[in-house]
């Protein structure tokens, strides 16, 4: 499609710049996009392995804490973990994975995991509940892995789109277009070259 | 940033997430999830876990946090059947980026 233009010249200068800039645009975009489909593809395995891994060790754990529940019985087991002494917060930072900023976890723990005293509660539900703060730490790392997925995922789908519409769309355009300005000024010339061989023709024949 | 961490999903598997310090709201119905996941995530939690039940009902509300930085929501497994969520989000997401599927069937 050629843009609805004036064919002069400095129409032609501007398109040419125009042209210049989308050809470096579209490169640099393109790098980006491999760069970031690259490194996608590198940390896809590691994800879904941990993912598999996280969901048979959740699983076993929780099986060993209901276990632990059903033994205590469950007003008991709730009342024991009714005011947990453990404080678990976390500290987000933020990191730029070519330009997309991916989030990094960092916990900050206080307190005993255990909130209860050993007289009441089955020493299964001790082992649960050390076992399941080891754990968090891997749940941490899988939260934050999966989110750089999902949010690399997002920008690599944007990157194509853009990549598409300049090369197939602006910059076929902006080629078609001063290519049809240029022949449009040549053909200017020419038709001027002719009239003024013609005129001179008239003039002399008088 | 300090962030906090909540937890959403069945009353028996929210009580170990209780242990570790996390705020927990175990809902019964699914409709009361999708109103807790908005209001967390407007509170500022970094990190929502929620049970793969659920998250399988709320499919296109946790699609809408996937471009966003925070919250990052995590799919645990729950009791009894499994449906996979994760991994098939995980999926969708690959073929999205890449165009094809990379991830092998099992």
């Amino acid at each position: 499609m050629i843009a609805n233009v004036n064919a002069t010249r400095m129409e032609l200068l501007r398109l040419k710049k125009r042209l210049s800039l989308a050809k470096r645009g579209h490169k640099l975009l393109k790098d980006k996009q491999d760069e970031l489909m690259r490194q996608l593809m590198e940390i896809i395995d590691d994800v879904k392995e941990a993912r598999l891994e996280i969901e048979r060790e959740f699983q076993s754990i929780l099986q060993s804490f209901t276990i632990a529940k059903s033994k205590m019985g469950p007003h008991q087991a709730e009342e024991a973990l009714l005011f947990p002494t453990k404080k678990l917060s976390v500290s987000v930072t933020k990191k730029n994975l070519m330009s997309v900023r991916v989030p990094i976890y960092e916990r900050e723990v206080e307190g005993d995991i255990i909130p209860y005293g050993y007289l009441n509660t089955s020493g299964k539900m001790d082992d649960s509940l050390i076992n399941f703060e080891k754990f968090l730490e891997s749940l941490l790392n899988l939260a934050e892995k999966e989110k750089t997925v999902q949010l690399m995922a997002e920008e690599i789908e944007e990157t194509r789109r853009r990549v598409n519409a300049l090369e197939y769309k602006l910059i076929p355009e902006l080629e078609e277009t001063t290519k049809y300005i240029t022949m449009k000024l040549s053909e200017n010339e020419r038709s001027n070259i002719v009239r003024l061989m013609k005129v001179k023709d008239i003039v002399r024949s008088h | 940033m300090k962030t906090k961490i909540a937890a959403i999903g069945e009353k028996d598997i929210m009580l170990i997430f209780k242990a570790i310090g996390a705020d927990v709201h175990p809902i019964t119905e699914y409709s009361q999830a999708a109103s807790k996941i908005k209001k967390l995530a407007k509170e500022g939690y970094g990190i929502i876990f929620i049970t793969e039940n659920i998250a399988s009902e709320l499919d296109q509300l946790i699609k809408s946090y996937s471009d966003q930085f925070l919250p990052s929501i995590v799919v645990i497994p729950g009791l009894g059947k499994r449906n996979n969520y994760a991994l098939k989000r995980l999926r969708q997401a690959i073929i999205k980026a890449v165009g094809i599927d990379v991830i092998p069937e099992k």
